[in-house]
């Protein structure tokens, strides 16, 4: 997504989203997500080790099995954290942003990069406010707090369980780290 | 060989058809999984079957099925099929019920008549008949640990009438890259290309694994457990036979492609139906090695 399209980008994610027929591999830039959820916040993108036993931790939370290894971290000076991070779709990865405010609640998610033939209602703002405040305390599973999109329900199940670790993530290990103990 | 390139050219327009895509893909060749189009969505989907050899000689049985499916609801989806056929036989048999005493080898096989059995070879093609389809989704693999469903399939051809249910059940695994799948097929079939009808059971367990290697990549296997019975009782079995092979499975979202291929690893006939076996192998509709191509573009 080139940066003249951002306006497009951010108008359409705030009026409901895309037509599910509209067939795109990239939404939306890791960056231009970043200023969506976060205008004029400056981040630091962190690197840091994720022990094995909380690595251990997040899959038995989680339940997934797709590692973090291309999941990439940003941190602001006040504790928000912007992350970006991908699931196993129906046929390729699906990437998605997820922005944590400052109090460890879930600011907002949006949906990068999308690749599948159908579920594209998972881009719609009105699945994705269900995660807004969330936080390590909730459940954050499918059927449950999360309300499923018949259709799509291979994309909800796993954005939802990716996130659900996200917050696990941050809960055992972010919330503690400061940009100076990042590696 | 009209049918074949009417086929062909269904594959070959189906595959550069650039619709937006949905869902209902098979990652199998044989076994069907809980895979259902969504609630209002269709897909054009064309199978090519062929199965071939038999004792000796030439036996080559193609089959398309050039279907449409259409989700009704998010869990029942229906079904239409156009079947056509190409047979060719040629001193195929060496089973002495079924050639005469004079004969090493006589020509026999699914879709052709015992009239001919003296004959050299034998040939046939043409469209079959039609196929409906109705698959009720009770519970969903990728929400509950085991998925469930039923289908039921009449068939109304030139080669038979059939009736053919299924109980589906799935299970995934590893984020959903891994489907285990089985199906309990029963199907009650008149064949009707012989001087007289034959009516006959069949029951059949298939099943298999399909295992997404890498984005869009799938590969497999599926095994089949095949038993006949005479008549529409359970009374009198007359074939039993196995079969096993991989699948490899590609998809994106616009298209998905289907290879398989199962060979038979062993089979016995009983009377009546003992003039189709010989050497440890199941002939009739069966062959030595069983090939599938399936190509699916949702829209």
């Amino acid at each position: 997504m080139r940066n003249s399209l951002l306006p497009l980008t951010i108008s359409l994610s705030l009026i409901g989203g895309v037509s599910p027929t509209v067939i795109a591999k990239t939404y939306m830039s890791a960056e231009e997500a970043k200023q969506v959820m976060f205008p004029g916040k400056y981040f630091s993108k962190v690197q840091f080790e994720i022990s094995a036993g909380i690595r251990k931790q997040l899959k038995k939370i989680s339940g997934i099995h797709h590692p973090l290894t291309n999941s990439q971290f940003w941190l602001a000076g006040d504790g928000s954290w912007f992350i970006v991070d991908e699931v196993v779709g129906k046929h390729e990865m699906i990437t998605y942003g997820l922005g944590i405010d400052h109090f460890g609640n879930v600011k907002e998610v949006q949906i990068l990069q999308y690749n599948e033939s159908y579920g594209h209602q998972i881009r719609e703002v009105s699945w994705r406010k269900q995660f807004i405040k969330k936080n390590a305390i909730h459940k954050i599973r499918l059927n449950e707090d999360i309300e499923n999109i018949s259709g799509a329900t291979l994309s909800c199940k796993h954005v939802t369980d990716g996130i659900r670790r996200l917050m696990a993530l941050h809960s055992l290990l972010l919330k503690n780290l400061k940009s100076h103990d990042t590696l | 060989m009209q049918s074949i390139k009417l086929i062909k050219s269904i594959i070959i327009g189906s595959a550069i058809v650039g619709f937006a895509a949905h869902a209902g893909e098979s990652n199998f060749g044989w076994v069907y999984g809980l895979d259902l189009q969504p609630k209002g969505k269709w897909e054009l989907e064309q199978r090519l079957q062929l199965t071939r050899g038999h004792a000796t000689g030439t036996y080559d049985y193609w089959q398309g099925r050039s279907e449409v499916e259409y989700g009704l609801t998010d869990n029942i989806q229906l079904a239409g099929y156009l079947n056509t056929y190409s047979i060719k036989s040629a001193k195929n048999y060496t089973n002495p019920d079924a050639c005469s005493e004079s004969l090493s080898s006589c020509t026999g096989g699914y879709g052709v008549s015992g009239a001919f059995v003296e004959d050299p070879s034998y040939s046939s093609k043409g469209i079959d008949g039609v196929s409906l389809e109705a698959i009720w989704r009770i519970t969903n693999p990728l929400t509950s640990p085991v998925g469930i469903g039923v289908y039921f399939e009449p068939t109304f051809g030139r080669l038979k009438d059939a009736i053919e249910t299924r109980l589906i059940v799935q299970s995934n695994f590893l984020d959903d890259r891994l489907q285990l799948v089985g199906n309990l097929v029963f199907e009650a079939e008149k064949l009707k290309f012989d001087e007289e009808p034959i009516e006959e059971i069949v029951l059949d367990f298939v099943g298999g694994l399909s295992y997404r290697v890498a984005p869009n990549w799938s590969l497999g296997f599926e095994y089949r457990f095949h038993n006949d019975y005479d008549g529409f009782s359970f009374a009198s079995q007359t074939q039993r036979a196995h079969f096993i092979g991989p699948n490899i499975h590609y998809a994106n979202k616009d298209f998905w492609v289907t290879m398989a291929m199962r060979t038979q690893i062993g089979g016995d006939c009983w009377a009546p139906g003992d003039a189709e076996c010989s050497d440890g192998m199941v002939w009739d509709s069966h062959g030595r090695n069983e090939y599938m191509l399936k190509v699916g573009v949702p829209f």
